[in-house]
């Protein structure tokens, strides 16, 4: 019965890049670990809502295979941005409350926050050059408000 | 009401009926002032409109008059439930639904789409074996979902051996084998997903989900044993238990302890290699049939017969076909213990009933598929005064209403029914319009199709052979029936000696069909539609100018021109054998 509606759990209808202007990132902040992955509600509020830095949060599921795909298109980028954007994993049926919580229903699901408050949202699989986009405007737009500020 | 305690003098229990009569009139004027207005909104000729509207307002009278008669009982023993527990006339929910399987979660977002406020309980108890699952039930975790795969599987691997014969170039198939963790992580795979759409659905719902093990403290509170060991306690007004079933295992030494069940076969960590199914239910059946497929040996027990309770001739044809393919069936037999060897071998022991001989035999797994028992006793349902409770835990409940007004029961734990997931979620659907849209409309139990998914597949619906002949006597009674070759059979050369089918009538003109059985691929496919036919008064003049879709199996039913009575042979015609 309820067979037919898990196509809509993978949803391939990705997040339509707007145009972007690159700043420079002079960013200072160095992680230790700019991947984690979340263990608990504590957990998600210590690394994710109270981190200094830019989190993507990544909403996945193991029987996902659109997740899989994703998972390391995600890593390299993140590794690429050398600590100035963190990645934190949530499992949604470890952490289904969180997942809950942040209106997961679809996964995967990519929400970029900063000061515990969510910025954006990407729901479906992206392939690297969109998801490189994404994560270049968001951490940009977190420069440029340092700049003003 | 919330003055209401337990020295109700009968006065005040005669005002209260009489205030909730009228009440309840009231509600019933207004439901019907409301659908005569919608009904004047339609698009109908005026004409047939005031003919149409007589009849109708004529049925609702009646139909108005139960209803009234079923709220005062609900009412009566709403009465008498009053004085039983401190209830001050508002509940934490409209309905609480003990089990979130097909059944229940049906009937909870039925309610929710007509305003109820619903809480959802559900809680799995791991196997003897530890196997446990997710939210959604037999059906999705145990059950429909991964027998489906697994058959479909065993399917594929066939078809892989038949490509051959159409051309197909399969790199050495003697070579082709099962990988059985990857088998059961893409079905466990799946299964999560649909867990995961479970319960986002009730998220979006505002479905309260609650994963706790239920029972009653009284008529009206529910205790939730979460967990951790934490409780957690609720009141509704309305409560349906929807807790369904769980494979029963034999009282034999070695069963609990060393056998597995449908519980986790889907599941298993590691191949089952030669398994001993117990029980040749659809389930045994159905098991042992994808395991030889997949190619584990399969030998099962059979206590009396094959598939009880359906059409026996269909069920031979089902282990015909199962045995020519290599399961091995041993008849009338029960077993008597499993023992653990040293090699971590399971060595068996079974009885012939009739003969008293007994055999033994060394397998890797025992499945045991002796039947399914409701789980009612964990619900404490004395407490909440149901005592329509049989000695095997079901619930007998016609029309899903316990004795008590406000405790309903839908799916596996009702007695009598079919143990089927559509069954289970069509009757919580009406039950939940009954209870919050002035629905009046009850399950109707009779003419479901199902289909049994062995290795040949069998359709049916409607009366089997023998129970039309009990019914009717054997004059009132014409089969048609006939063997018949899929089209795609002939290149592989595939077994069509059990593809067969047969429609049960009334003898007398127009002969109105009673039943249809089928066994051949896609069998639940080509019954579905039948059903549909059957439940509009299908006759066998009808289904024979109906004209068939070539080549198809399914066309099958509108060849059908011999009886049974008339001796002719059945078989098709062939061109060599």
């Amino acid at each position: 019965m309820f067979a037919r509606k898990i196509t809509n759990v993978f949803v391939r209808n990705s997040f339509i890049g707007q145009s972007t202007k690159l700043y420079r990132n002079i960013s200072i902040t160095t992680v230790k670990h700019d991947i984690v992955k979340i263990q608990s509600t504590d957990d998600f509020k210590e690394k994710v809502i109270n981190s200094k830095v830019p989190v993507v949060v990544d909403f996945f599921a193991t029987w996902c295979n659109p997740c899989r795909l994703l998972t390391p298109r995600l890593e390299s980028i993140i590794s690429e941005n050398k600590g100035k954007v963190v990645l934190a994993k949530v499992d949604i049926d470890e952490q289904t409350d969180l997942a809950l919580d942040y209106e997961v229903s679809s996964v995967p699901v990519l929400i970029a926050m900063k000061d515990g408050k969510v910025q954006h949202r990407l729901v479906g699989l992206q392939d690297t050059d969109k998801l490189r986009k994404w994560i270049e405007q968001f951490t940009n737009e977190e420069s440029k408000a340092k700049v003003k500020a | 009401m919330s003055e209401r305690n337990r020295n109700i003098d009968s006065d005040e229990e005669e005002n209260y009926i009489n205030w909730k009569i009228k009440k309840l009139k009231k509600q019933v004027r207004r439901s019907r002032r409301e659908r005569k207005a919608r009904q004047s909104c339609s698009a109908a000729p005026p004409a047939d409109a005031t003919d149409a509207d007589k009849i109708k307002t004529v049925h609702k009278d009646t139909v108005d008059e139960t209803e009234i008669e079923n709220a005062l009982v609900v009412t009566c023993s709403r009465m008498w439930i009053l004085t039983m527990a401190p209830i001050d006339g508002t509940f934490d929910y409209d309905l609480a639904v003990i089990g979130g399987g097909s059944g229940g979660l049906a009937c909870a977002k039925e309610a929710v789409n007509h305003g109820a406020k619903v809480a959802v309980l559900d809680y799995v108890t791991p196997s003897p074996l530890g196997t446990k699952w997710g939210l959604g039930g037999t059906c999705v975790n145990v059950g429909c979902i991964p027998k489906k795969l697994m058959h479909q599987a065993a399917l594929l691997g066939e078809s892989i051996h038949e490509a051959v014969s159409y051309g197909w170039e399969v790199p050495s198939p003697k070579d082709i084998k099962i990988n059985w963790s990857s088998l059961t992580e893409a079905v466990q795979n799946h299964i999560k997903s649909v867990n995961w759409v479970t319960r986002v659905d009730l998220r979006d719902k505002k479905i309260e989900y609650i994963n706790g093990l239920g029972e009653f403290k009284d008529a009206h509170t529910i205790v939730a044993t979460m967990k951790n060991g934490s409780k957690k306690e609720l009141t509704a007004k309305n409560v349906v238990i929807a807790v369904g079933g769980r494979p029963h295992y034999p009282d034999i030494p070695g069963a609990m302890e060393y056998c597995i069940s449908s519980d986790d076969i889907f599941s298993l960590a590691y191949p089952p290699g030669k398994t001993l199914v117990v029980g040749a239910g659809y389930i045994g059946l159905e098991c042992a049939g994808f395991l030889n497929s997949l190619g584990y040996s399969a030998t099962v027990l059979v206590r009396s017969v094959p598939l009880r309770g359906f059409d026996q001739q269909m069920a031979h044809l089902v282990t015909a076909e199962m045995e020519e393919r290599g399961v091995r069936f041993h008849h009338k037999c029960v077993p008597l213990s499993v023992e653990k060897l040293e090699s971590g071998q399971l060595k068996a022991r079974w009885q012939n009933t009739d003969t008293g001989e007994q055999c033994e035999d060394v397998f890797d797994t025992v499945l045991m598929a002796t039947g399914r028992y409701a789980l009612t006793k964990a619900l404490n349902l004395p407490a909440a005064g149901v005592t329509v409770v049989n000695e095997n835990g079901k619930i007998s409940a016609p029309s899903e209403q316990t004795n008590v007004g406000h405790i309903f029961a839908v799916g596996d734990v009702l007695e009598g029914r079919p143990e089927l997931t559509p069954v289970a979620i069509h009757a919580g659907r009406l039950l939940a319009r009954r209870l919050f849209a002035a629905g009046v409309q009850h399950m109707d139990y009779d003419n479901i199709a199902t289909t049994v998914f062995t290795p040949l597949e069998y359709g049916c619906v409607g009366l089997s052979e023998e129970t039309a002949i009990a019914r009717l006597g054997e004059d009132a009674v014409e089969v048609y029936h006939a063997y018949y070759k899929p089209t795609e059979f002939f290149i592989p050369q595939r077994n069509i000696r059990n593809c067969y089918l047969k429609a049960v009538a009334e003898r007398a003109s127009p002969q109105r069909v009673l039943g249809l059985h089928f066994v051949g691929p896609v069998a639940g496919e080509v019954i579905q539609g039948f059903a549909v036919a059957i439940k509009c008064g299908l006759t066998m003049e009808q289904l024979m100018n109906t004209v068939g879709i070539h080549p198809t199996v399914a066309e099958e039913f509108t060849r059908l021109n011999i009886t049974k009575r008339s001796g002719k042979d059945p078989n098709p015609a062939s061109c060599c054998s």
